[in-house]
């Protein structure tokens, strides 16, 4: 018994390495998104083990904040050899990576990928990842925000409009109808603390009310668009200051008709999917704005497996991948084949409604500003203290946005920073 | 020389100077320091400027001013109350300090969901019949309503501590003085009056400096019911910290802060300096 004990002790201590089977080969795959404890086991035991299996690659994934992982690939790039083997990162911190030549062109993957047939890319999206004249991305995953209402909303929509095409107008007037028939204010927004209601004001009414998120921060047409979200706000649940996730107030009823980022109104229609229907952002006079945050899976120069690399990212682009992965983590797909793969149910609905809203005719896509380096935390607070201003103080709307745009414009000029689009790339920016 | 003494006081002020001192100095340091590390006010400058900073500073000081008088005579009746020794007491002075174990931010949430639409007071007042349509409370239509949910949070949170100094210095006041002053039949309000609040007053003073530097450093419960509405200052030194990204002016902002805390400390300690101190300079 006890040199039996002795044998499997000696086994464990001298045998085990040698004798388990290791992969053919371990590619290395970073990335800033997926870092939170759980997302990163899911990542590793839910999403990469089926590749893994398949294909007999050992995948190690290395998630990391911002810093330490750009650090660690621009080192890499410095030293001209390295370990990553693909990465995957915000759309954002491409323009540095390919500044500093770190990541290859991709297009020719791409080209690949789309002739498989099984996978259209949304145009705008891949758009967004053509930088300096290289595609420095294929894309991986996307959020974005829209609107989710209460079933019992919808009676009080403007009559004979329709609101998979809403317009701004048409909100306004559905506040003012619910108003009207309930005594209640039930149009809610995430403006609290936390809340994510600045992205609403620039990357949604600016560029649908303006057609520019920057330049035009005081023009004529945003004094026009503040006008109407002071309107607005009248027919938002008074609340709404409170709200930093909507799916509570709207599983709550306090709020009929929420504007949130996806993962904040997923949760609702996961809850109870029968009591909600999903619509798109409204139109404004320059179009139907929409932010894309738009994650992408690019390959370092200095890949040691560049194949391998490929076989990865041609795994987390198939629809059934990008599936798993909205149900896993609730970033969406990039893929339009993805929408088709999901049965029923709340994902169901709200796959459907960002894929509407990215193909809708008059969809312009908004994308966060970037190169504000240090500075980037000033940018969303400028928006969200002119409304502030504007819709709580009543403080008169020109004035406002005089001494704000000129906070903007110092922004832009002391970073040196160019325009997000739509704005025209101009660097810096400059606030008309 | 007998070093024992400094011996002792030693781990105490290593402990402050680690963790009181330095952080204080730093904080400082950071806030009148430029770019190029030289002195500077500009982000003193620009903490005045910020939309937020006139508001903050006029709420933290009314906030203050209405809830620590509250407090007090709160804590000072319930540590009466339990030093009366009725039956039960014990009981009721456990009731009273639950609050204590509580976090401002559980505090906060916990009122929010008296306070809001669809929360216990609108369900109360709905099913007594008095309400029709459920009040929005929290608005800053309201003002009233949000300065009064923000007080009574305050309130509820935070007078268990109060409670607890002023029933400590309670329990310090010789028996001998309430025997004399019935001796000379004094009444019940005489003997509060001219005994036990006179020698309570090093025990009112800790609690006013206690209470008067967390009411500076107010921040969770009013995030959780009034959001940024109602801005204070521990709050926007917060907010430029984690969002706005500009350790300057949330340094700026821990240095009012700290003044303030300290000033009117001085002024407690000079307002209700005890006797032995006045005999002493007599």
């Amino acid at each position: 018994m006890r040199c039996g004990l002795l044998v499997a002790c000696l086994a464990l201590l001298l045998g085990a390495a040698p004798t388990s089977s290791a992969p053919a080969q371990e590619v290395t795959f970073t990335s800033t998104q997926l870092t939170p404890v759980e997302e990163q086991e899911w990542a590793r035991t839910t999403l990469l083990k089926p590749f893994e299996d398949e294909s007999g690659i050992r995948v190690q994934f290395v998630a990391d904040t911002a810093g330490p992982y750009i650090d660690r690939l621009l080192a890499e790039t410095k030293a001209g050899r390295g370990s990553v083997a693909v990465t995957g990162t915000l759309q954002g911190d491409y323009p540095l990576l390919v500044a500093q030549g770190a990541v290859r062109d991709v297009a020719p993957l791409l080209r690949e990928l789309e002739g498989r047939r099984d996978r259209t890319f949304v145009p705008d999206v891949v758009k967004s990842g053509q930088i300096s004249g290289i595609q420095a991305f294929v894309p991986w995953m996307q959020a974005t925000y829209l609107i989710v209402a209460s079933k019992q909303a919808m009676p009080y929509f403007p009559r004979g409009r329709n609101p998979q095409a809403m317009t701004y107008d048409d909100l306004l007037q559905w506040g003012e109808n619910i108003k009207q028939a309930t005594g209640q204010r039930r149009i809610g927004f995430p403006s609290g603390p936390t809340g994510l209601y600045g992205r609403f004001l620039h990357g949604y009414a600016y560029p649908s009310f303006t057609g520019s998120q920057v330049k035009k921060f005081k023009s004529p047409e945003a004094v026009e668009m503040w006008r109407y979200l002071r309107r607005l706000w009248g027919v938002s649940h008074p609340s709404s200051f409170l709200y930093n996730f909507m799916q509570e107030p709207l599983l709550l009823g306090e709020v009929w008709v929420a504007w949130d980022h996806v993962a904040r109104l997923l949760p609702a229609l996961r809850d109870r999917p029968n009591d909600f229907v999903v619509l798109p952002s409204p139109a404004g006079p320059k179009g139907r704005s929409y932010l894309a945050v738009i994650a992408g899976l690019g390959v370092p120069k200095t890949s040691p497996n560049p194949d391998a690399a490929a076989r990865v990212i041609e795994y987390l682009t198939r629809p059934k991948t990008q599936v798993m992965t909205l149900q896993g983590v609730a970033f969406f797909p990039t893929v339009r084949e993805a929408s088709g793969a999901v049965a029923a149910g709340g994902l169901k609905a709200m796959i459907d409604g960002v894929t509407a809203q990215a193909t809708a005719r008059d969809a312009r896509t908004a994308l966060l500003p970037i190169g504000l380096g240090a500075r980037s935390g000033e940018f969303v607070p400028l928006y969200v203290d002119t409304f502030r201003q504007i819709a709580v103080q009543g403080r008169k709307i020109e004035d406002v946005l005089a001494a704000q745009g000129a906070k903007l414009a110092d922004l832009y000029r002391a970073t040196n920073a160019a325009c997000p689009p739509p704005d025209p790339e101009e660097r810096p920016c400059r606030v008309e | 020389m007998d070093w024992l003494p400094y011996a002792l006081l030693l781990p105490t002020v290593a402990f402050l100077s680690v963790f009181f001192v330095y952080p204080m100095v730093q904080a400082l340091l950071i806030s009148v320091r430029g770019e190029d590390g030289g002195f500077t006010l500009r982000h003193f400058q620009a903490m005045a400027q910020d939309t937020y900073f006139g508001d903050a500073l006029r709420n933290s000081l009314v906030l203050t001013a209405i809830t620590i008088p509250l407090q007090v005579a709160l804590g000072l009746a319930i540590a009466l109350l339990v030093n009366a020794r009725f039956r039960g007491h014990e009981w009721f002075l456990y009731a009273c300090a639950i609050p204590l174990g509580i976090s401002d931010l559980a505090a906060g949430l916990i009122w929010l969901s008296v306070f809001t639409e669809r929360g216990y007071l609108n369900a109360a007042l709905r099913g007594m019949g008095w309400v029709s349509q459920p009040i929005t409370f929290l608005s800053p239509e309201h003002p009233g309503w949000l300065y009064g949910a923000m007080i009574a949070t305050e309130v509820w949170r935070a007078t268990a501590i109060v409670m607890i100094v002023l029933v400590a210095g309670l329990q310090l006041i010789p028996k001998d003085y309430f025997e004399t002053a019935d001796v000379f039949g004094a009444t019940g309000w005489r003997k509060l009056r001219y005994v036990t609040l006179p020698l309570m007053r090093p025990a009112l003073q800790t609690a006013l400096i206690i209470r008067t530097i967390l009411a500076f450093q107010l921040f969770a419960t009013v995030i959780t019911l009034a959001g940024r509405i109602v801005p204070v200052l521990a709050g926007e030194a917060y907010f430029q910290y984690s969002q706005y990204r500009n350790p300057n002016v949330a340094s700026a902002y821990a240095v009012v802060i700290m003044t303030l805390s300290m000033a009117i400390t001085v002024i407690y300690l000079w307002l209700l300096r005890t006797r032995d101190v006045e005999a002493a300079r007599g």
